[in-house]
């Protein structure tokens, strides 16, 4: 590292840093947090309400999603009844659209649609328009999900955003963009994956993640959890919070 | 349990127009709509990737208020909402996936019926 360009005016062994994230807070923010004051300063709902409910949505999960998706795989009645009414069949596992908490839900909006995947047409999902979710199936979106980045890259370069989570599909697959733009909220129903015969629902839910539910990635056995490949930068940029032994 | 069969309310530029009550879906499964290239005032949820592109009518959704007109707490008309299906080709020119789709949702005044 001795030849990294030296900045400020000491003549110190100094490495360029980079500069700390400065917490932000944005104008859509504030106005959260006015619009909530004033709501609780009226009386529509006391500030302990509020923890109460955030705290619900943030604890959520993937989990609803990936029980609807092994009921649906088991169980043909469930899902002839999932795919007619998506919102009815998550009561049936206990999953409650409208209120969840008894006085409020995560959702904006309950229209939900179960876009079912078959061996050569895969759905993802994303939203153009903001960060669309299917919150009380899902739980909180992921923070990629939200970025500026994955939204406007993947309707136009799908199968290249897709192989960057390490999903490469072959040609003769259809990939299908649902672009969640408006009211209706998106599940995908992924193809229940070869080995899995025999398997119980509770099984059968642990390989069912978040990704494959967005459209990101396939079930597979064995894999319970969503990981996603990690490049190591070629030219990284070192720090001195890094541990000397890293450079 | 209202009995009229026509009912009154503003549009999204403030003009009262009359209109049935309930809501008579324009479009069915299959048929060939094209996204307008509409103007609007501050808020739209027509993506402007969509405009202007000829698409199918993949599903009928739920009908709703435009969102046009919720934005402005505008009282306005509810239409009825539909999955548009467009091919990637026809989207992107250099799209190189014959069979590749993209769809997204739109209420049915942003559609123009295509023969």
């Amino acid at each position: 590292m001795t030849d990294t360009p030296k900045y400020g005016s000491s003549g110190a062994d100094q490495c360029h840093k980079a500069a700390p994230t400065v917490g932000e807070i944005t104008d859509f923010e504030i106005l959260e947090i006015a619009v909530r004051e004033l709501a609780i300063e009226r009386g529509l709902f006391t500030a302990d309400d509020h923890r109460r409910f955030t705290e619900f949505a943030e604890s959520i999960g993937p989990a609803g999603g990936s029980r609807l998706v092994a009921k649906i795989w088991t169980d043909p009645a469930f899902k002839a009844r999932a795919m007619q009414d998506p919102v009815k069949a998550c009561l049936e596992i206990g999953i409650d659209w409208s209120k969840p908490t008894g006085f409020g839900t995560p959702s904006d909006y309950t229209h939900l649609t179960i876009l079912e995947n078959t061996p050569t047409l895969h759905h993802v999902i994303t939203c153009t328009l903001c960060s669309c979710y299917p919150r009380p199936l899902l739980g909180m979106s992921p923070e990629w999900y939200r970025t500026t980045n994955y939204r406007r890259r993947l309707p136009r370069w799908p199968r290249q955003v897709l192989a960057e989570f390490g999903l490469i599909l072959p040609p003769e697959v259809e990939v299908r963009v649902e672009d969640s733009n408006q009211k209706c909220r998106f599940m995908v129903l992924p193809v229940r994956p070869e080995g899995t015969e025999n398997w119980t629902e509770e099984q059968l839910a642990e390989i069912v993640t978040r990704d494959c539910m967005i459209g990101v990635a396939l079930p597979r056995p064995g894999k319970t959890a969503d990981v996603h490949p990690v490049h190591k930068a070629r030219r990284p940029v070192h720090s001195s919070h890094q541990e000397e032994g890293a450079r | 349990m209202k009995s009229k069969t026509m009912e009154k309310s503003q549009n999204n530029i403030g003009v009262l127009e009359e209109h049935p009550l309930g809501v008579q879906p324009r479009f069915k499964v299959g048929d060939r709509v094209q996204l307008r290239d509409m103007p609007y005032f501050f808020y739209t949820r027509s993506q402007m990737w969509a405009r202007g592109v000829v698409g199918t009518i993949a599903a009928l959704t739920y009908s709703d208020l435009v969102p046009e007109d919720e934005a402005f707490n505008v009282d306005g008309r509810v239409e009825q909402y539909y999955i548009v299906r467009f091919r990637q080709k026809d989207v992107w020119a250099d799209y190189p996936f014959e069979d590749d789709t993209i769809q997204t949702e739109s209420p049915e005044r942003w559609l123009e019926p295509i023969s």
